[in-house]
């Protein structure tokens, strides 16, 4: 299959990088905003944000709904969601499929929820609330994760096909994390691919992160530091994904090293020759995986 | 959802914020009921991912309070995740409740050295300082809607530290290993008019004093009756110390 047209490429904004991503606009189509930056951040840090909208497109993403977790949603919080999502006049709200916190604890990092029929009918009643309450598109972003419920019973893919046909979201695919969850879980990440619909991922995630080498474990374990170069094996999946998918936007996430800027530009430059080879056709055959299960 | 899953929520969050759970006790001990099933040594490093995002967030905002509490550290570190779980993903609130954690400590155990308190008090300053210039969302000091124009008040960005000694070198380019002096020592932490961070500097008292009564919004002839105190006022404006009302 050849692509007809490209999605956007660009970064995830970071304040620290900040002088550094205006005085470089030229180089992305896109940037991604932390909706959570917009509405905790200072002044200075809002202004900054908001003084790029209508420069270049930008993207909106959210780190602190925690849909995931078994209570009401904060409609308060998702009302100036809305708020930020329109002045940043952005095209979609996206989120992690995930859980952070509980009341009276906050772990600030994403932790899985067990994948079952019964989360997914809630997930999907929550989203609905998410899309009356924020005006575009809501995209859900599949996480990694490093172990999981023992009652799951669905596959990564299925839960999400559940919960994204069901609640009409769309697929913000992080392809390092279905990378990460692959290699440290045993599956085949193609076989993940193959079974999203056709027109279900709308934008996509890249990052690369670090091998810890764990004596417990007795084998290494792929961790989403977002603070080194995108693995070969990750665009391989991403050239395979756009054979069958066609993402409004790609963006490169980096929150770690953020110094190494020549990594981040070299890693943009990646993303797009594997754009410009689905385009072209030129997607490689899969990889032999050695699936686990 | 049902209730039980929200229990193995908080019944998971409780044990990956726990230091069993974080240092990698789990070995013989049994995970809470509601985990069984899950391999713990996942749990392990699940704890450690999150643990050493959180611990990035406090030890960059106490890195010489870190450097000076040496080896006590990590039993200090151990003590503070089961005393002080998280609550809020913000630095500034992982930060405070460190500093909390250590004042409490230090009241059973006094600290070593003596001044390590002014030095920890000094990075939340800089740190609450630095949150504030940045302009987040106010805490505390609403504005009071009966204040009129031209009313001053302490600007809400700026920290008063009255010190037991005198921890100001520590703070300066290549003064980590500074001894400071015992002796009273006014301190304001603030980002100084044409600064991008946080500066320690020293106030005389009487400024001091000044400074810490202004904590309201206040009619500006109280202070400024003479011509000498007029100038003080417009001086600690002009510095970004005191805050006029529009």
């Amino acid at each position: 299959m050849t692509i007809t047209s490209g999605p956007a490429v660009g970064i995830g904004y970071r304040e620290i990088i900040g002088d550094w991503t205006r005085a470089n606009l030229d180089r992305f189509d896109v940037l991604e905003i932390t909706v959570d930056h917009c509405i905790y951040g200072g002044e200075a840090q809002r202004a900054a944000i908001f003084d790029l909208a209508g420069r270049l497109p930008l993207t909106a993403h959210g780190i602190g709904l925690s849909i995931g977790t078994d209570v009401p949603l904060d409609l308060a919080y998702l009302d100036r969601v809305a708020e930020i999502v329109e002045r940043l006049a952005a095209p979609a709200y996206s989120e992690h499929l995930a859980f952070t916190r509980v009341p009276g604890r906050d772990l600030a990092n994403l932790l899985p929820l067990p994948k079952t029929e019964a989360v997914a009918e809630a997930i999907i009643a929550k989203v609905r609330t998410v899309k009356s309450r924020v005006p575009v598109p809501f995209l859900l972003e599949n996480i990694t994760y490093a172990f999981d419920w023992p009652d799951s019973n669905l596959s990564d893919a299925e839960f999400l096909n559940l919960i994204c046909r069901e609640s009409g979201a769309g697929l913000l695919l992080d392809i390092e994390n279905l990378h990460l969850n692959a290699t440290n879980h045993g599956f085949d990440p193609y076989a993940f691919l193959d079974a999203l619909p056709a027109g279900l991922v709308q934008e996509v995630h890249l990052a690369g992160g670090v091998t810890l080498q764990d004596e417990v474990l007795g084998r290494p374990f792929l961790s989403d530091s977002h603070s080194h170069p995108t693995p070969d094996a990750a665009l391989d999946l991403l050239g395979h994904m756009l054979t069958r998918q066609q993402p409004a936007a790609i963006i490169l996430e980096r929150d770690d090293r953020l110094d190494a800027v020549d990594e981040i530009l070299d890693d943009i430059g990646r993303i797009r020759a594997r754009i410009a080879a689905a385009r072209s056709g030129q997607v490689h055959d899969r990889p032999i995986v050695a699936a686990a299960g | 959802m049902t209730d039980r899953l929200l229990q193995r929520q908080a019944s998971l969050l409780a044990y990956l914020t726990s230091a069993a759970a974080i240092f990698g006790e789990h070995a013989g001990a049994s995970v809470p009921r509601p985990l069984r099933g899950i391999e713990p040594h996942l749990l392990h490093l699940e704890a450690q991912f999150s643990y050493d995002k959180r611990m990035a967030k406090i030890a960059g905002a106490f890195p010489r309070t870190f450097a000076m509490l040496g080896d006590d550290l990590d039993a200090l570190l151990r003590e503070f995740v089961d005393a002080c779980p998280p609550v809020d993903i913000s630095r500034i609130v992982n930060a405070r409740q460190f500093h909390d954690f250590l004042v409490a400590r230090w009241r059973r155990s006094p600290p070593e050295p003596a001044y390590l308190p002014e030095v920890a008090a000094c990075e939340l300053a800089c740190g609450s300082v630095h949150t504030a210039h940045d302009g987040a969302p106010a805490q505390g000091a609403p504005l009071d809607p009966g204040a009129p124009a031209g009313s001053i008040r302490r600007h809400s960005g700026v920290v008063l530290l009255r010190c037991a000694y005198d921890v100001r070198p520590i703070f300066e380019d290549g003064g980590e290993d500074a001894e400071p002096v015992a002796r009273d020592t006014p301190l304001v932490v603030a980002v100084p008019v044409g600064h991008s961070g946080p500066r320690v500097a020293e106030l005389p008292p009487v400024v001091f004093d000044l400074l810490a009564s202004l904590d309201e919004w206040t009619d500006p002839s109280a202070f400024a009756d003479t011509a000498e105190a007029e100038e003080l006022l417009l001086d600690l404006i002009d510095h970004g110390l005191v805050e006029v009302r529009a």
